[in-house]
């Protein structure tokens, strides 16, 4: 059975706790930059949790937006990547081949939401951080681009368990480390071809809106719109 | 081979020895003329045009974009994927690539075109007389047994120099 | 020869057999600018591309500037001498080797940045389609491979737009040397003689290079300009860019031949061949093209202006008005406002007055492309990814090292090279024998077809 991945973030429910952040960098490898580095604006955050304020004090409200990759249907970065390590898969992931890249940086560019990530050096973890890696994922060396995956190797293990269990995936066989880790369940991600999951309700429930829409870039991610107060 | 040249100062010089030439039954094609810059005007350069470098370069242009269209649509196809949505042999970038080997064909075609119809690159001894460097301009004949009325009708046109050189 | 073929061909070959201290002093000097730049290079591939100033989100700016701009100098040179050869212009014949010379190195200059802005830059080879291992080929849909071609192409035509008509001058140069000089200049010079064959093949060849090195120079910017209007941020996807590059470039590009004309004419006192009515002329077109120009920057202003998008209308402010505007507002004066000031008058119109607009146009010209590339990057549609960029150290020593490099080259290529086409000159003396007189009888039985 094929697979369409999609997410659906509910924005009412986001409080901005950013532990979808910080499980992200545990699950996928991510180096931090240290404090020198993030101030030169080299911090990698594959998804990071976007803040606006909206309003004049004393009516000033806080909007949080989680932005990751969009995994689009029409991605700017793949047709500009000239190794094709950034291609689209046949389950909609758009795949970021980190031995084929060498680095031009023109999909980051090309790419409106900024969700691609240049390891500008070598990373480095300060001890003991060093033994916590996730094993399933690789470490990108210097002049590589990164960026949010879905989760694809969670994505891989389940579907390999799946086809060893001799059955069909679920709804709920995949979580990535971001929707694992919100506390408010703000994330949902699931398989779009199956019309009975959580994610595909959520994408006919008409609350949902794309971000950028009209660059066309058909991404695979609803944010749920905030209930006005 | 032996053959007679005579250097002259000037292009109309180097015409009235061409014309003597022929009248005393050189064939036109044993008549050499050598310069440092080309005298259109002249008949003495009336000869040797020819259209083969623009028809090579025609054929150029249509391998190399024979050759495009093959590696763009092969390579393709070979590893089909999808990159923003685009169909795997995407006419719109591939032109840009078929314009640019075309393009590359027909100029590589031209230089090596140029090379071989001009026989360059030819070391060792051929008709030359370093004087051209200095503005002089040679003509030269095979000697073929009219050597005496060769050097007659040089030195009769006004001939600076009139010198043999062994082929 | 005449006196004037014999004080020409002395002029023009006295760089090459009279070497001063001027010229090691300053050959020296230009190789340890352009090692600094190596050197600054070597250091950033042994550390990463973090020791530049580049970060999320700006990923390109010296790096693509400094390409782009290289590039656009170099059409100068092929186009002008191309366009030139086509349209008989006597007044070219001192002029098309300098240019094609500006063509040819800026292109080398240009060419390094592909490799040199890469994360890993040892890998570059993989952009060239060849039967690899991995089983995989480049992505023919990425600009970034266009580039490859287009300037390969155009380098390969460049180089050998400048050679062929060099050959005649080698042979010159051979006959007028002796021992390892002579031995090289034959070589170089591939056994010309100068035989009505030779001539003819060689004339034919240059109007097919001239011919088909114009649509290349036009689709090589054009293709640099893709490399920014295929990605659908504001202000980069426009349409407009293709014909705004390559008017750029031009532009760019008459701006440095003037300039190096200037230069030889003073440094290799060629004043006898270089006239202020060569500038002259050069500087109507550098006036020409600071008003197309002007005409294209205005028309994509007003456009993005009046369709007030959003995104777009961050990026517009940001040059306009907010905190690129030092920059953009130079740019404005330099390329447009003080060239069609000197360029309009004659009286101001003169070897220096040209000289001077022509520095202005260039360092407005990679103000342009800077102001392309960076404001559009740090703001791009959502807020909260906004950035701003400031270049280090080894950024701002590669680009000196450029110019370096640019000048080091011009100065050793006139050493061994005359930089004036001798033969070209030769013929300019007597235009009128350098046609042929033909009856339409004569022509009919002209064309024969031996190679």
């Amino acid at each position: 059975m094929s697979h369409h991945w999609g997410m659906a973030v509910d924005l009412d429910k986001c409080t901005g706790c950013e532990a979808c952040v910080v499980a992200c960098h545990a699950e996928n490898n991510i180096p931090t930059a240290g404090p020198e580095e993030a101030a030169r604006g080299r911090a990698m955050h594959w998804l990071r949790v976007e803040r606006y304020w909206e309003g004049e004090y004393p009516d000033v409200r806080l909007k949080f937006r989680p932005v990751l990759c969009q995994q689009c249907d029409a991605a700017p970065c793949e047709s500009v990547c000239p190794t094709y390590a950034s291609h689209h898969n046949d389950e909609h992931l758009n795949a970021q081949v980190y031995n084929r890249c060498i680095g031009t940086r023109y999909c980051a560019n090309a790419c409106p939401y900024n969700v691609r990530f240049f390891n500008f050096f070598n990373p480095q973890w300060d001890k003991p951080l060093h033994l916590q890696f996730n094993p399933d994922v690789s470490i990108r060396e210097i002049g590589v681009m990164e960026k949010c995956t879905f989760c694809v190797q969670r994505i891989k293990a389940a579907e390999i368990t799946a086809e060893g269990e001799k059955r069909e995936m679920k709804d709920g066989d995949v979580k990535p480390a971001c929707a694992q880790a919100c506390p408010a369940t703000a994330i949902v991600f699931g398989d779009l071809d199956d019309p009975e999951s959580r994610v595909s309700r959520l994408f006919a429930s008409g609350r949902g809106e794309k971000l950028l829409e009209d660059v066309g870039t058909k991404p695979n991610i609803v944010y749920l719109k905030r209930a006005e107060a | 081979m032996t053959a007679i040249y005579g250097l002259y100062d000037r292009p109309e010089a180097a015409q009235r020895a061409c014309t003597g030439l022929k009248h005393a039954g050189i064939p036109s094609q044993d008549i050499a003329v050598i310069s440092g810059e080309p005298f259109e005007a002249f008949e003495f350069m009336h000869r040797d045009h020819s259209m083969i470098l623009f028809r090579l370069a025609l054929i150029g242009g249509i391998l190399g974009f024979l050759g495009a269209v093959g590696m763009v649509v092969g390579t393709e196809k070979a590893w089909p994927l999808v990159t923003g949505g685009m169909p795997i042999v995407a006419w719109y970038p591939n032109l840009v690539i078929i314009f640019e080997m075309t393009m590359l064909g027909a100029i590589v075609t031209t230089v090596i075109s140029l090379l071989v119809t001009a026989k360059l690159p030819r070391f060792g001894k051929t008709l030359y007389d370093p004087a051209v460097a200095d503005g002089k301009i040679l003509v030269g004949v095979p000697a073929g047994g009219k050597a005496d009325a060769i050097r007659e009708t040089f030195t009769s046109s006004g001939a600076s120099a009139v010198k043999t050189i062994e082929l | 020869m005449s006196a004037y073929s014999e004080q020409l061909t002395e002029d023009l070959l006295r760089p090459l057999l009279k070497t001063s201290w001027r010229f090691w002093t300053l050959a020296i000097l230009l190789i340890g600018v352009v090692s600094l730049g190596i050197g600054a290079f070597a250091y950033q591939v042994w550390n990463g591309i973090g020791v530049w100033g580049l970060n999320w989100p700006v990923f390109w700016a010296f790096d693509i500037t400094n390409f782009v701009f290289w590039i656009g100098i170099s059409h100068a040179g092929t186009l002008i001498s191309a366009i030139l050869r086509l349209v008989n212009a006597e007044w070219r014949r001192p002029v098309t080797r300098c240019a094609e010379v500006i063509t040819v190195f800026a292109l080398i200059i240009g060419a390094m940045f592909p490799i040199v802005h890469l994360g890993r830059p040892w890998l570059f080879f993989w952009l060239t389609p060849y039967p690899s291992e991995r089983e995989i080929w480049p992505n023919f849909r990425s600009p970034l491979v266009w580039d490859f071609f287009a300037i390969s192409t155009y380098l390969t035509g460049s180089s050998l737009f400048l050679y062929l008509p060099t050959i005649p001058d080698f042979a010159l140069v051979r006959d007028k040397t002796t021992g390892l000089r002579h031995r090289i200049y034959a070589i170089l010079a591939l056994g010309w003689t100068g035989t009505t064959k030779q001539w003819h093949r060689l004339e034919s060849a240059m109007q097919i290079m001239a011919i088909a090195i114009v649509p290349v120079a036009v689709s090589v910017h054009t293709i640099v300009s893709y490399d920014f209007s295929m990605a659908p941020i504001p202000m980069w996807h426009s349409t407009i860019f293709g014909p705004y590059f390559v008017a750029g470039a031009i532009f760019s590009g008459i701006a440095a031949l003037i300039i190096a004309m200037a230069g030889l004419r003073k440094f290799l006192h060629l004043e006898q061949y270089l006239h202020p009515v060569h500038f002259e002329n050069l500087g109507k077109l550098l006036l020409m093209m600071s008003l197309l120009w002007g005409y294209f920057v205005f028309g994509e202003r007003i456009t993005t202006w009046y369709g007030n998008d959003v995104s777009e209308m961050t990026a517009f402010w940001q040059t306009q008005r907010l905190t690129y505007a030092p920059l953009f507002w130079t740019m404005v004066t330099v390329n447009f406002i003080v060239p069609v000031l000197i360029l309009s008058f004659k009286k101001l119109r003169t070897i220096t007055g040209c000289v001077v607009a022509s520095f202005g146009v260039v360092v407005g010209m990679w103000l342009e492309r800077f102001l392309i590339i960076v404001p559009t990057l740090s703001h791009k549609p959502l807020a909260y990814s906004w950035g701003h960029y400031m270049p280090r150290i080894p950024e701002i020593l590669l680009l000196i090292a450029t110019f370096g490099a640019m000048v080091m080259f011009y100065v050793l290529f006139s050493k061994v090279v005359p930089i004036i086409s001798i033969w070209e000159m030769k013929i300019g003396q007597h235009p009128q024998l350098a046609h042929e007189h033909r009856t339409a009888d004569e022509s009919a039985t002209m064309w024969r077809t031996e190679p």
